[in-house]
C-alpha cells in the first residue's frame, strides 16, 4: 500500500514535483507516466526514500518513509533503470550479501528458486563484469525480490532489454502484483505499460495531470471516442509537449 | 599534416584553457586554483623570481657546502663520487628499456584518441604520415611532461647547471624513452609475426643484461667483485664498486647509450651541456631511424587501445573503478549468513574487493617474518647495524600510513557514493552504513599498523653499550622504556588504539565525500584536472591534517591528565598509569567516533547527490 500525501521535491527554486498526491493498494500496478523532465524519477526516488522530500507524507505499507525510513523500506524495493550492482560480488555473493542487510535468514533456500525462476541459476558463481546487460538487470531484480517486498518501484524496468527480456520483465510484475504486491513503474514505452498497469498516473512539469484505473483516465480525456490508446491519452492530457 | 597537428594542439590548448576559466565562476574551483597557484609559487616560483633572494650560484654554493657538511658525516658521497647519479640514472634507464622489451605484450600501436582514429585514419594520409604525426605530437607531451619535472629537478642538489638544461635534458630523456617504445612494439610486432615466442624473446632478453653484469664481474679484479656489507664506510665503498662495476666493460657498453642521453641533464655548464648535446642527439637520431625502418601496421592496435583508454576516462568522470570490472570471483574472506548484524555485510562486501591475498594467513605470515628478521639480525654482529634502522623506519612507514593511508585504503563510502541510490534504500539508520563501509579499510590499516608497532618493538632492543652515550640518568630512564615487560606494554596500548585512531582519519574522507560531493567528485575527474583540481585535493589534505590534530588534542590532553592523576595524586605504578591514561585516550576516542558517525550517518540520509552533483 502507497499513501502519498501533497509531496513536493524542489531543488533550490526550481520545483521538480508540486503537489502530489495519489495511493496504489495491494495488486495494484500503477503507470507513471510523462515527458521528459515530467519529475518521474524524481517521485519515485521520493517514494523509495532515495531523497528526502521537501515537503508532504509518503507512507509504505503503513510506515511513514520520513519519520520510520528503517520499517518502510523493509517493505520495499527499488529497481533503477541501470542495475547498480558491486563489481567485486558474484551473483551469488550479491544475493547473500542483501540477505544480511534485510535479516532473510533462510536466503539460500530463497535465492535458488529465484536464480531459476529469472534463469540466471547457471551464473550464480560469475561476477557482474561477465554479465549481459539482461543478466545484470536480472539479478538486480533477483536482489529486489530476495525480501518479499510488499511495494515495488520500477523506474524504466524495461529500458535495455530484449524483445524475449520485456515480455519477461512483464510477465514477472504481473506475477509479483498477483501475489499482492503494489507495484510502481515509469517508462516512455507506453504500449507496453497498457498491457502490465491497472492505473497510471501522468504527471506534467512535476505536477499531477490525471491518474486513476486505465479506464478512468481514458474516459476522462477520450472526448466520447472508443478504444482510445494510452499513446493518444497521453498526447491530449500532456497537450502533446513537455512545457 | 604538421599544419594539421598544430591547428589541433593549439586550438585545443585554448578551448582547454577557456573551460578552465569559464569554470573559475564556481567557488569550488576558484578556491582550489587560488590554493594551487598559492602552492606553485612558494614551493617552486618564489625563489626563481625572487628579488633579493639568493642567486643560482649562491645557492650552489651553499648546497655544496651542505653537501660538504653531509660528508664530513659520513651521509653524503665524496667528490670523487660525484658521477654516481649519471650511472644510476643510465642503469634505471637500461632497466626500463629491459622491463619494456620482457613485459610488452602489445602489438604495434600509437596512441591516437577516438576522435582522431576517426578523423586521420579515413584521411589520405599515409602510414608514415600518421606515425610522423603521432611522434611530433609525443614531442609537444615530452615537453610539457619536461617543463613539469624541471620545477622539481631543479631542487635536487646533486644537479649542477641551469633550469634551461634540466628542462632540455627532460625532455630528450622523454623523447627517447617514447622513441624506444613505439619502435620496440614496432618490432615486436614483426617478431610476433615472424614466429618469434614471447617466452623465447623475454628469456633471451633478460639473459642479455644478466650476460653483461657476469661477465663484467667475472672480469674485474678478485678483490674489486664484491663489497664486504660490514665495511666500516658503507655507502662509499657501496659507491666505488657501483662506480667501477658500470664503468667496466662490457656493462659500460651496455650503458653508454642511456648515460649518452643523460649527459645534457646532469651537465654542470653550457659548455659541457653543448658537448654532452651531441652524442645524446645521436641516440635519439639513431632510435628515429630504427623507429621509421621498423614501421607496421597498427591500426588494429591504437583502435584498441584508444577503446581501453576512452573506456577508463568514462570510467573516471563518473566515479567508476578504473577500466573493466574483473570477470573471475573469488572465496569470500569469511562465510557471512543472513542473520547478524548488518555493517559485517559491508564489511565483507568490501574486503572481496580487496586484494585476494589480504587475509590473516597473510598478515600472520608477516608477522612471523619481521620477528624472523629482527632476531636474525640480532644474531648477526655484522648486520646489526640494520636493526638501528628498522625501528626507526617501522615508526616513520607508520606515521605516513596514518596520514595517507585513507587515501589509498578507499574501500568505504567513497567508492560507493555511485551506490549511493542502492545504499539509500536499505532499511538500516544512515550511521549503521557508514560504519559498516569504513570496516573494511578500517580492518586493512589496522592489520599495516599493527604490523609495523610489531617491527617497532622487535627492532628496539639495545645492545650491551648501544645507550653509552647518553647520560647515566637518561642512560636507566632510556633502559627502563625499552625494557622488554615496557615495550610490550607500550607495544599493546598502541595497539589498542590504533583502530579508533584509524577510523578517526577515515572519517575525514569519507565527510568530504558525504559534505562536499561535488568537490569529492571534481578531484576524482582524470583527464579534467587542473591546478583548481590540484588546489582541491591540497584543501582536503590539509583539512585532514588538521582535523586529524583537533581530534586527536582532546584525547591527549585525557591520556596526559589521567597518567599525571594516576602518579601524582594516587601514587599508582607506571604500568597502571599507563593503562588508565590508555583507557582515557580510548575513551576519548570511542566518543569522538560516536558523534562522527551520527553526525555522518545523519549527512548519508539527507544527502540528494542528484542535486549536490548538479553545481
Amino acid at each position: 500500500m502507497i499513501e502519498v500525501l501533497a509531496l513536493a521535491k524542489r531543488y533550490g527554486d526550481f520545483p521538480a514535483v508540486t503537489d502530489l498526491s495519489f495511493s496504489a493498494r495491494p495488486g495494484e500496478v500503477l503507470g507513471l507516466v510523462g515527458p521528459n523532465g515530467a519529475g518521474k524519477t524524481t517521485t519515485l526516488r521520493c517514494l523509495a526514500g532515495i531523497i528526502p522530500a521537501t515537503s508532504g507524507t509518503v507512507r509504505i505499507a503503513g510506515h511513514d518513509i520520513a519519520t520510520d525510513p528503517v520499517a518502510a523500506k523493509r517493505a520495499l524495493a527499488f529497481f533503477p533503470d541501470e542495475p547498480r550492482l558491486f563489481d567485486y560480488l558474484t551473483v551469488r555473493q550479491h544475493l547473500n550479501f542483501v540477505a544480511r542487510i534485510y535479516g532473510v535468514a533462510d536466503h539460500e533456500v530463497l535465492a535458488q528458486p529465484l536464480l531459476e525462476e529469472l534463469e540466471i541459476a547457471d551464473k550464480a558463481d560469475e561476477l557482474p563484469g561477465a554479465l549481459s546487460r539482461g543478466m545484470k538487470q536480472k539479478l538486480a531484480i533477483a536482489c529486489g525480490l530476495l525480501h518479499s517486498p510488499q511495494v515495488m518501484f520500477f523506474d524504466e524496468p524495461l529500458t535495455g532489454l530484449d524483445p524475449l527480456g520485456i515480455r519477461r520483465m512483464k510477465d514477472s510484475i504481473l506475477k509479483r502484483a498477483r501475489a499482492g504486491a503494489t507495484i510502481v513503474l515509469s517508462s516512455h514505452l507506453l504500449h507496453l505499460l497498457e498491457e502490465v498497469c491497472s492505473h497510471v498516473l501522468i504527471l506534467k512539469k512535476g505536477r499531477k495531470i490525471a491518474d486513476g484505473s486505465l479506464a478512468e483516465v481514458s474516459a476522462q480525456f477520450s472526448n466520447g471516442e472508443a478504444d482510445v490508446s494510452l499513446e493518444e491519452i497521453f498526447i491530449r492530457a500532456t497537450g502533446g509537449s513537455e512545457n | 599534416m604538421l599544419g594539421a597537428l598544430l591547428y589541433l594542439r593549439f586550438t585545443s590548448l585554448k578551448n582547454w584553457l577557456r573551460m578552465r576559466l569559464l569554470r573559475l565562476k564556481q567557488p569550488k574551483y576558484l578556491v582550489g586554483a587560488i590554493v594551487g597557484v598559492a602552492y606553485f609559487w612558494f614551493f617552486f616560483f618564489r625563489r626563481s623570481f625572487a628579488v633579493a633572494g639568493p642567486s643560482r650560484e649562491a645557492q650552489q654554493r651553499a648546497l655544496h657546502n651542505a653537501g660538504l657538511a653531509l660528508q664530513d658525516a659520513g651521509v653524503a658521497l665524496p667528490p670523487d663520487l660525484g658521477s654516481v647519479p649519471l650511472a644510476i640514472g643510465a642503469v634505471v634507464l637500461l632497466a626500463i628499456v629491459t622491463l619494456g622489451w620482457v613485459f610488452s605484450l602489445e602489438r604495434a600501436s600509437l596512441g591516437f584518441t577516438e576522435a582522431e582514429i576517426a578523423f586521420l585514419f579515413p584521411a589520405p594520409v599515409t602510414r608514415s604520415g600518421l606515425v610522423h604525426f603521432r611522434l611530433v605530437d609525443a614531442q609537444l607531451r615530452s615537453l610539457l611532461g619536461a617543463l613539469f619535472m624541471t620545477l622539481f629537478s631543479n631542487r635536487w642538489f646533486f644537479v649542477g647547471g641551469s633550469p634551461v638544461m634540466h628542462a632540455f635534458g627532460w625532455w630528450l630523456i622523454f623523447s627517447a624513452i617514447n622513441l624506444h617504445l613505439t619502435g620496440l612494439r614496432f618490432t615486436l610486432t614483426r617478431l610476433s609475426d615472424a614466429g618469434f615466442g614471447t617466452w623465447r624473446r623475454r628469456g633471451l632478453v633478460l639473459l642479455i643484461p644478466i650476460a653483461v653484469i657476469a661477465i663484467t664481474l667475472a672480469l674485474l679484479p678478485a678483490a674489486e667483485r664484491w663489497i664486504n656489507p660490514g665495511a666500516h664506510d658503507f655507502p662509499v665503498t657501496l659507491s666505488h664498486w657501483f662506480l667501477n662495476l658500470t664503468g667496466s666493460a662490457p656493462l659500460s657498453w651496455l650503458l653508454a647509450p642511456g648515460k649518452f642521453l643523460l649527459g645534457p641533464f646532469f651537465a654542470e655548464n653550457w659548455g659541457a651541456f653543448f658537448l654532452s648535446l651531441g652524442p645524446a642527439v645521436l641516440v635519439i637520431g639513431a632510435h628515429y631511424f630504427w623507429v621509421v625502418r621498423s614501421i607496421v601496421s597498427f591500426e588494429d592496435g591504437s583502435i584498441v587501445r584508444a577503446e581501453k583508454r576512452a573506456a577508463v576516462v568514462a570510467a573516471m568522470r563518473s566515479g567508476k573503478r578504473l577500466g573493466r570490472g574483473p570477470t573471475k570471483g573469488r572465496k569470500p574472506p569469511f562465510a557471512l549468513t543472513g542473520a547478524g548484524r548488518p555493517e559485517i555485510a559491508f564489511l565483507w562486501k568490501n574486503l572481496l574487493g580487496t586484494w585476494a591475498w589480504l587475509n590473516p594467513r597473510a598478515w600472520a605470515w608477516c608477522a612471523l617474518a619481521i620477528v624472523a628478521a629482527a632476531t636474525w639480525a640480532k644474531s648477526q654482529p655484522e648486520w646489526r647495524w640494520l636493526l638501528l634502522a628498522y625501528g626507526p623506519v617501522a615508526i616513520i612507514i607508520a606515521g605516513y600510513t596514518l596520514l595517507a593511508g585513507p587515501q589509498l585504503a578507499r574501500q568505504d563510502i567513497r567508492s560507493d557514493l555511485v551506490n549511493a541510490d542502492l545504499l539509500k534504500t536499505y532499511p538500516l539508520p544512515g550511521w549503521q552504513i557508514v560504519l559498516g563501509q569504513m570496516l573494511a579499510p578500517i580492518a586493512i590499516l589496522t592489520g599495516v599498523l599493527w604490523l609495523l608497532l610489531l617491527a617497532a618493538a622487535v627492532a628496539f632492543q639495545p645492545g650491551p653499550h648501544s645507550l653509552d652515550f647518553l647520560s647515566p640518568a637518561m642512560r636507566d630512564f632510556a633502559l627502563a622504556c625499552l625494557a622488554p615487560a615496557s615495550r610490550a606494554l607500550l607495544t599493546l596500548c598502541l595497539a589498542t588504539l590504533v583502530p579508533p585512531v584509524v577510523a578517526l582519519q577515515l572519517f575525514v574522507p569519507n565527510a568530504a565525500a558525504l559534505i562536499f560531493p561535488a568537490w569529492f567528485q571534481a578531484t576524482r575527474q582524470r583527464g579534467g584536472g587542473g591546478i583548481d583540481i590540484m588546489g582541491q585535493r591540497l584543501i582536503f589534505f590539509f583539512a585532514q591534517l588538521l582535523t586529524m590534530i583537533f581530534a586527536l588534542l582532546p584525547a591527549v590532553f585525557a591520556g596526559a591528565s589521567t597518567v599525571a592523576m594516576a602518579s601524582f595524586f594516587f601514587s599508582l605504578p607506571p604500568i597502571a598509569g599507563v593503562w588508565l591514561g590508555a583507557a582515557a585516550v580510548l575513551a576519548v576516542l570511542l566518543g569522538e567516533l560516536w558523534a562522527g558517525l551520527w553526525f555522518l550517518g545523519s549527512r548519508f540520509e539527507c544527502i540528494d547527490l542528484s542535486a549536490e552533483l548538479r553545481a
